[in-house]
């Protein structure tokens, strides 16, 4: 810590007038002074500080050292448990600098530790006096009231100085804060939105300010900082509000509306970067796109697409990263539009375009970027219906040894043994793989072509007719018939069809009693009798669970969702 | 032959023992963390008494335990509420009977259901309430009352009444300050004035005090009253300010009178003596008597956590019932009124729970002629600063709660068989 204050002291005092010829330099003293506090030395630190203010106040000099002396005076008296005699010292300063604002703030602090309330208000008094115009003692004696837990009478000091001064802008921070610490959010809102146009480093502090209204508080702020004139500091604050407040999508709504240039780019980058993290890929979708049609680079265009393909939308990916990939060599394309475009086209179906798309980049692809493609291009041939060709994409990327394509392949041709073996193995899991094992682990079929071609209908995105194949499947694979019931059933209320699905949990309820599926059926079974309004029959269904199947993991929801029903809690619906 | 007759004593035998393994003679409801749903056990006593079955209550025994018969529907009732429940013998209730008589604990027979009474509007104001919330979860039967029923005598039908939010200053709890454009205040002045007028009371903070010395008379006559944030203070408040105009002109047309403080009758109150009223309209408080004053922004203080206090069981059974719980110290919570002054607190209250090294207590209790109060300052435990407009609290996810079990302590206090106070 010394050598740091030391280096610190050569540039702001190394320059100053020698005090007296048989002195040591002003340097040495504080160094002197800094030693003894590093070695929690406090008499001797304190003395030495001493020392140095009595020499400046008779020599009439000036400068830092006064402040530097008082500083470490407060520091070593606060560790000596001797705070009361700073005042004293304070005061002596004081005479000879009636302004000094550092003097005055240490003062203020004294008389606040002390909780000597009536000096304080004197020693307002007389800064006042002393600094007529001026905020500095209106904004300490603010800051002191605060930090005192007095935020009336900090209010009341400020409503003061507005009428001396005006409404100066070196208050709008306490303003702001005093308004925030009394809940009145649209006073806060406005002051914070005033001090952050003059003081912009206090949007940090203006976002933890805020952040605290509670929700029926939130639209106060919104108008405030939303209010016209558009302006960065307002905006981007805001925006950072709601995403704190969990609604990234209103926070980009409050900062699309800026007029565009370097520092908008910026916030706009950075609120893309946070939507992101935030998994908001809707929002950072829209940002990137923003940003793009701005004079965005490719990358950016890439990142809009990516962003779009994750958000669930593989047309707009699609269309976004061809767009960025104009202009861009045929090598640049490979590398950083073909994976996006081969995801996207593989999502809508459309293998042929992604394989021809492939094949046409390929002297600028190397193996590694043909196996990473790969899987995107053989879920494209799975999802286009083509087994073989996935198969045998899969074999000329040389994907054999990976499992969950592998694995995928081998049940949708009906080979179980191959496909239990292999998807078991399967590093990346997903709901799709879970359903897949789940089938697989209770049955003891070697090979089933049906419900490879079940799997398969799915992998196609055709819901109704996997559902259909699935509930078949129930009478000729009795083993595993209550989970091929309750995979029907959950696609059926994926296509809307209640109904359906009731019937398949009805069915797993009362012909698979003891199966694992039967507390979920009896459940799914008992949401579709109260949505139908037949509250008595669901509530003998969450009995039935509740008392049939103590140990499901179903239990406790069963249990919140008959409260529920019941009126015993109430309802979010 | 005497063969035969081992064989079939053997067989007796057998058929005896493997009865006694399928039912135990009681269930043992344990409270302390074995225990899943402190809250809905309670709702299992409950029941038990209403079906007049013989129950008790081991207090300072696991939490303070019940002990109710092994009965199907009761075995039914706790599998489908998530109760944790102990089947025991004979033989393993008398050892706990033992361990009963060696420490600081008791068996309190629980009696009779009680018949209880929430004071709540018909129309529902936007906050909640935690008693309604905790006997609705529980599955305790209960019946609402409000000014008209007061009025006309009939808490004398009910043993327990509660009282959560209401202003008994008749000063709708100062809320016009920020809501007297809100169409649910409107609707509450226009309510109560209409009251007023039909009980030929001049305006509501005469309608609220008539309503509060209601209350006092049903305690006075032998009633149990729990009252929990703003309705205690206001309750004594109001009953103190009988015959003084502590009111300022928004709710009554006149101004406070200035020597409201000295003319106020504490011996017509429960709990507090010598507060000091607050007459400023503009102030969101009734009195110095709440301790935190979480609506007076430069005078809130912040939440701490608070203790109860131990009771003999043997000695002191009512309060060490209301003190039953898993936990000792507990999270505090806001409510417009959060705690109680120390100072205005009248000689012989009993403090239940307090706050360490601060100047207020959480948790009282007291006589009043035959009956008795207990005031819990807060308005709900799970919610530390529940805001008009929240979103009323889901006890399902906070079923171990052990500030609600406090409420529902109350609820079960009154159906215990009457012992003599020995302290």
């Amino acid at each position: 810590m010394v050598a740091a204050l030391l280096a610190l002291l050569t540039l702001t005092i190394g320059t100053a007038a020698p005090l007296r010829a048989q002195d040591p330099s002003p340097a040495d003293a504080i160094s002197e002074a800094l030693a003894h506090e590093d070695a929690r030395r406090w008499p001797a630190a304190a003395a030495a500080y001493r020392r140095i203010l009595a020499r400046v106040l008779t020599s009439g000099d000036e400068g830092d050292l006064i402040a530097l002396s008082l500083l470490g005076l407060e520091r070593v008296w606060h560790e000596s448990a001797q705070r009361d005699s700073m005042l004293p010292v304070v005061e002596e300063v004081l005479r000879a600098r009636p302004s000094d604002p550092v003097a005055r703030t240490i003062q203020f602090r004294a008389l606040s530790i002390a909780s000597r309330d009536d000096d304080l208000a004197r020693a307002f008094a007389d800064w006042r006096r002393a600094s007529p115009g001026e905020a500095a003692p209106w904004r300490e004696y603010v800051r002191t009231l605060m930090g005192m837990g007095r935020p009336l009478a900090a209010d009341s000091a400020l409503a003061q100085a507005r009428v001396a001064l005006g409404r100066h802008p070196d208050l709008a921070g306490e303003s702001a804060q005093i308004a925030a610490t009394l809940e009145r959010w649209h006073d806060a809102a406005g002051a914070w939105r005033d001090a952050i146009a003059v003081q912009p480093w206090m949007e940090t502090a203006a976002s933890f300010s805020l952040q605290r209204a509670t929700a029926p508080s939130r639209d106060s702020v919104r108008t405030v900082l939303l209010a016209p004139p558009v302006v960065l500091g307002a905006r981007r604050l805001l925006a950072t509000l709601e995403t704190t407040w969990g609604d990234p999508r209103r926070g980009w709504a409050a900062l699309s509306a800026l007029s565009v240039d370097d520092s908008t780019r910026a916030a706009w980058t950075e609120f893309g970067d946070r939507a992101e993290v935030m998994n908001a890929w809707a929002v950072a979708r829209d940002v990137w796109e923003a940003l793009y049609a701005h004079g965005g680079d490719a990358t950016i265009g890439v990142r809009a697409a990516q962003a779009a393909f994750n958000a669930g939308d593989a047309t707009a990916a699609l269309a976004l990263v061809e767009r960025a990939g104009k202009g861009m060599s045929d090598e640049e394309r490979a590398r950083r539009v073909l994976p996006v475009a081969v995801r996207a086209l593989g999502e809508l179906g459309r293998a042929e375009e992604a394989a021809r798309r492939v094949e046409e980049a390929g002297r600028h692809l190397d193996v590694d970027a043909r196996a990473d493609l790969a899987r995107p291009l053989v879920g494209a041939w799975l999802r286009a219906g083509n087994v073989e060709r996935a198969r045998e994409t899969a074999e000329r990327a040389g994907a054999l040894d990976d499992d969950a394509t592998i694995g995928w392949l081998a049940l949708y041709e009906g080979n179980l043994v191959e496909a239990r073996r292999r998807l078991v193995r399967a590093t990346a899991r997903d709901a799709a793989l879970t359903d897949a094992l789940a089938v697989l682990a209770r049955t003891r079929a070697d090979t089933n072509r049906g419900l490879g071609d079940a799997f398969l209908t799915l992998a196609r995105r055709d819901t109704a007719g996997a559902e259909r194949r699935f509930a078949a499947l129930a009478d000729s694979l009795a083993d595993a018939a209550p989970v091929l019931l309750a995979t029907a059933a959950r696609l059926a209320a994926r296509s809307g069809e209640p109904v359906r699905a009731m019937r398949y949990w009805e069915r797993i309820a009362t012909q698979h009693a003891s199966a694992a599926e039967a507390p979920e059926a009896l459940l799914e079974w008992a949401r579709a009798l109260a949505k139908a309004g037949d509250t008595a029959a669901a509530a003998a269904r969450y009995e039935s669970l509740l008392i049939d199947h103590p140990g499901s993991a179903m239990v406790p929801q069963a249990r919140r969702e008959l409260e529920r029903l019941r009126g015993r809690v109430p309802g979010t619906d | 032959m005497r063969a035969r007759r081992l064989v079939a004593f053997v067989a007796v035998l057998c058929v005896a023992l493997s009865a006694s393994i399928a039912r135990a003679q009681s269930l043992l409801v344990p409270m302390d963390d074995a225990q899943r749903n402190h809250l809905k056990a309670y709702g299992l006593a409950f029941e038990a008494i209403k079906a007049s079955q013989r129950a008790e209550w081991f207090l300072n025994y696991r939490g303070g335990s019940f002990l109710l018969p092994d009965a199907a529907t009761l075995r039914r009732k706790a599998a489908l509420d998530g109760v944790s429940v102990e089947p025991v013998t004979d033989a393993a209730v008398a050892s706990i009977r033992a361990e009963l008589a060696g420490g600081n604990m008791d068996a309190v027979v629980l009696e009779r259901a009680p018949r209880i009474a929430i004071y709540r509007p018909v129309d529902q104001p936007p906050w909640d309430d935690a008693v309604t919330l905790a006997l609705t979860y529980a599955g305790i039967d209960f019946e609402s009352v409000w000014d008209d029923e007061v009025l006309q005598g009939d808490l004398s039908k009910y043993d327990w009444v509660h009282l959560h939010h209401e202003d008994f200053t008749g000063q709708f709890n100062k809320l016009y300050l920020a809501y007297r454009d809100a169409p649910w205040f409107i609707a509450q002045r226009q309510r109560d004035e209409a009251t007023a007028r039909k009980f030929n009371l001049p305006h509501v903070p005469a309608l609220k005090k008539a309503v509060a010395d209601g209350i006092r008379t049903f305690v006075e006559k032998g009633g149990f009253l729990f009252a929990m944030c703003g309705a205690t203070e206001s309750l004594d408040l109001g009953m103190a300010a009988f015959n003084v105009d502590m009111t300022g002109p928004f709710s009554d047309g006149t101004p406070v009178d200035p020597d409201a403080d000295a003319r106020m009758d504490w011996s017509r109150s429960f709990a507090f003596t010598g507060a000091h009223i607050e007459s400023s309209p503009y102030v969101n408080a009734l009195s110095d008597i709440d301790g935190h004053q979480v609506n007076v922004p430069a005078r809130r203080q912040p939440l701490g956590s608070f203790s109860l206090f131990d009771f003999s069981a043997k000695l002191d059974p009512v309060a060490a019932m209301l003190v039953q719980n898993h936990r000792a110290v507990l999270p505090d919570f806001f409510g417009v009124t959060t705690s109680f002054n120390k100072a205005v607190l009248k000689p012989g209250v009993t403090v239940l729970a307090s706050e360490e090294g601060a100047p207020w207590v959480k948790y009282i209790h007291g006589d009043y002629g035959q009956g008795s109060w207990t005031f819990l300052g807060g308005h709900d435990p799970e919610d530390a600063q529940h805001a008009i407009g929240s979103a009323p609290t889901d006890l399902s996810l906070h079923p171990n709660s052990p500030g609600y079990r406090l409420i529902l302590n109350n609820v079960l206090f009154p159906a215990a068989k009457k012992k003599p106070r020995k302290t």
